[in-house]
């Protein structure tokens, strides 16, 4: 035996516990997608359901046509696409103002936004709504988009990116006569991509998500989002009087076409997901 | 040397030109509200128009509003609970990646378990009641065993492990990522270093691997402890008239105040105590860990 490998019963523990994670995460997902695809009756029937006994799209049929589950869906689509763009856009300004060595005044505008991280917004909820009913934002697609436009997080992010580009490409570009917002957009913010691509996944994963903005800012169904939506499906739109049963085919379609997105994103651009990830654990 | 003058001037006008969206936005939407917050919780409750100046009289009846107190109490439990869960769990799960000897399993295993991290709460909520339902997985391999079925979600006594249970579900392989990726950037020479020392596997675990993960452990519990007092999306969504007493936390008490019952200058003077306790608890943290040293 190798010296370095583990005694048989650790690694009989290891592949245990790989197999229990597996398990205890794979399952419920399968569950969730079988009984999304079953039929309404067979949706209900008792038991760990891996396969639609009797495979249906009427449960996808019903919350998209009959709920118009369309309607919050392209909701958290704008509004999170448009919210994750304009939050990149002032990412990529802070950052590279911040990444300027020799700018007056740098240190006390990078205390300025590190300032803003240490007080989470959920704590400051309520005087957000009355800060955005004064702006008239409440219950506006604005409001959720312009909430939450810049962290101070994404700009240091993004400082970080823009210092480790060599100062002798700006350089030479200066000298060679050009201007200061084509520095910044073909050298700086061309070599800066992978970062930008990274806040804005996290970005994007933030506000497709988001719940706690979404009910200080909008009351109105109509303009509201999925989470909102699916949280009144799963629990208050069977008990609403007059409402129809909602079978857990429906409900679990619900959950998949909120959940997909993401899903699907993160199949293609997972570096991305793992550089966000990274980019908040490191020490600062 | 740098450039003529005039143009560097010219360089930094443009250059404070570019922060000023930033600058507006944070004014605007963070450094404004939040003074506000903080001068509403001396107001009287009125969410427009001119507000009464009342004192410390917000607090007072805050800190002796008994469901004020009981959202304390939930707070603290599912807080501490996640918080040491969480650590626990992701590192333990993180040590067992390390150790599996095929890539692939790796990383079958570190994608399934990151995928809930991408899920809202609501997706997360939708998942629990199809499995902790009567007719759900839990209960039918809880029969296999002998159990009786449960009704999981209707017993109020289950609440909190419920909604701890959906954390730990959701995070656990988020923060497990964080600490495979540190593991993969120790410097093989130290193990080949335990190795010739004639350290077994075991020993090289203690000593070599969880040594190396300090930085990161210290950055994780820093983390987790701002987020103690934070929670607010998970309740929001499971909370209904049955479990509420046993789940609703600072946040969902101050949202239910401000936003729902506009008792504004009530809510904000709960909000500025919360924000109060984790500025505390986060700079006892920083110095329990030592954050700031090395």
């Amino acid at each position: 035996m190798r010296p370095d490998r583990l005694p048989l019963a650790a690694r009989a523990l290891v592949w245990a516990v790989a197999l229990l994670a597996i398990l205890v995460m794979g399952l419920p997902m399968a569950n969730v997608l079988a009984v999304s695809l079953s039929s309404p009756g067979s949706s209900e029937s008792p038991g760990l359901v891996l396969f639609p006994a009797e495979p249906s799209l009427e449960g996808y049929a019903f919350v998209w046509g009959t709920i118009d589950l369309w309607r919050p869906f392209l909701n958290t689509l704008y509004v999170s696409a448009a919210g994750t763009v304009l939050h990149a856009i002032l990412a990529a300004l802070g950052g590279y103002v911040l990444a300027q060595p020799e700018l007056p005044g740098r240190k006390a505008l990078t205390s300025f936004v590190l300032l803003t991280m240490t007080i989470p917004a959920e704590l400051t909820l309520v005087s957000i709504y009355a800060v955005n009913k004064q702006f008239h934002l409440v219950n506006r697609y604005a409001g959720l988009i312009l909430n939450g436009a810049a962290s101070g997080f994404s700009i240091l992010l993004m400082r970080g990116y823009f210092s480790a580009i060599p100062r002798s490409l700006s350089e030479a570009a200066r000298i060679d006569g050009c201007p200061e917002p084509g520095i910044f957009w073909r050298i700086f913010l061309r070599l800066a991509k992978p970062g930008l691509a990274t806040v804005a996944t996290l970005e994007l994963i933030r506000r497709w998500n988001n719940i706690a903005m979404t009910v200080t800012l909008v009351s109105d169904m109509a303009k509201t989002t999925l989470p909102v939506v699916l949280r009144w499906l799963l629990f208050e739109m069977s008990t609403a009087s007059g409402a129809a049963y909602v079978y857990a085919n429906a409900k679990m379609a619900a959950v998949v076409i909120s959940a997909l997105p993401l899903v699907a994103l993160y199949a293609f651009a997972q570096r991305f997901f793992v550089a966000g990830a990274l980019a908040g654990s490191v020490k600062g | 040397m740098p450039g003529p003058r005039p143009r560097s001037i010219r360089r930094y006008r443009s250059l404070y030109l570019l922060f000023l969206p930033v600058a507006l936005y944070f004014i605007l939407f963070s450094y404004y509200p939040f003074a506000k917050g903080i001068a509403m919780s001396f107001q009287g409750n009125r969410l427009i128009g001119p507000k009464p100046f009342v004192g410390l009289a917000n607090y007072r009846e805050v800190l002796a509003d008994p469901d004020f107190l009981r959202a304390v109490l939930n707070t603290l439990v599912i807080g501490l609970s996640d918080l040491v869960l969480y650590f626990a769990l992701s590192l333990f799960l993180a040590l067992c990646i390390a150790e599996l000897g095929s890539r692939l399993a790796r990383r079958a295993v570190q994608t399934f378990a990151y995928l809930p991290y991408l899920f809202s709460w609501s997706v997360i909520a939708g998942v629990w009641i199809l499995v902790f339902d009567q007719r759900g997985i839990v209960n039918a391999i809880g029969g296999l065993l002998g159990a009786e079925p449960t009704f999981f979600l209707a017993e109020p006594g289950l609440a909190r492990p419920l909604i701890i249970g959906m954390g730990v579900w959701r995070s656990v392989g988020y923060f497990a990522l964080l600490f495979t990726v540190a593991i993969t950037d120790i410097d093989p020479v130290l193990y080949e270093a335990a190795r010739i020392d004639g350290a077994s596997r075991l020993r090289q675990i203690a000593s070599v691997t969880l040594p190396s993960l300090r930085p990161t452990m210290k950055v994780v519990i820093l983390l987790l402890v701002m987020g103690v007092l934070t929670h607010f999306d998970e309740m929001f969504v499971m909370q209904n008239p049955a479990n509420r007493t046993r789940i609703a936390t600072l946040l969902v008490y101050v949202f239910d105040m401000g936003i729902v019952k506009f008792k504004t200058g009530f809510a904000t003077a709960g909000a500025t105590v919360v924000m109060a306790g984790t500025l505390i608890l986060a700079g006892l943290a920083r110095k329990a860990l030592r954050y700031d040293e090395a």
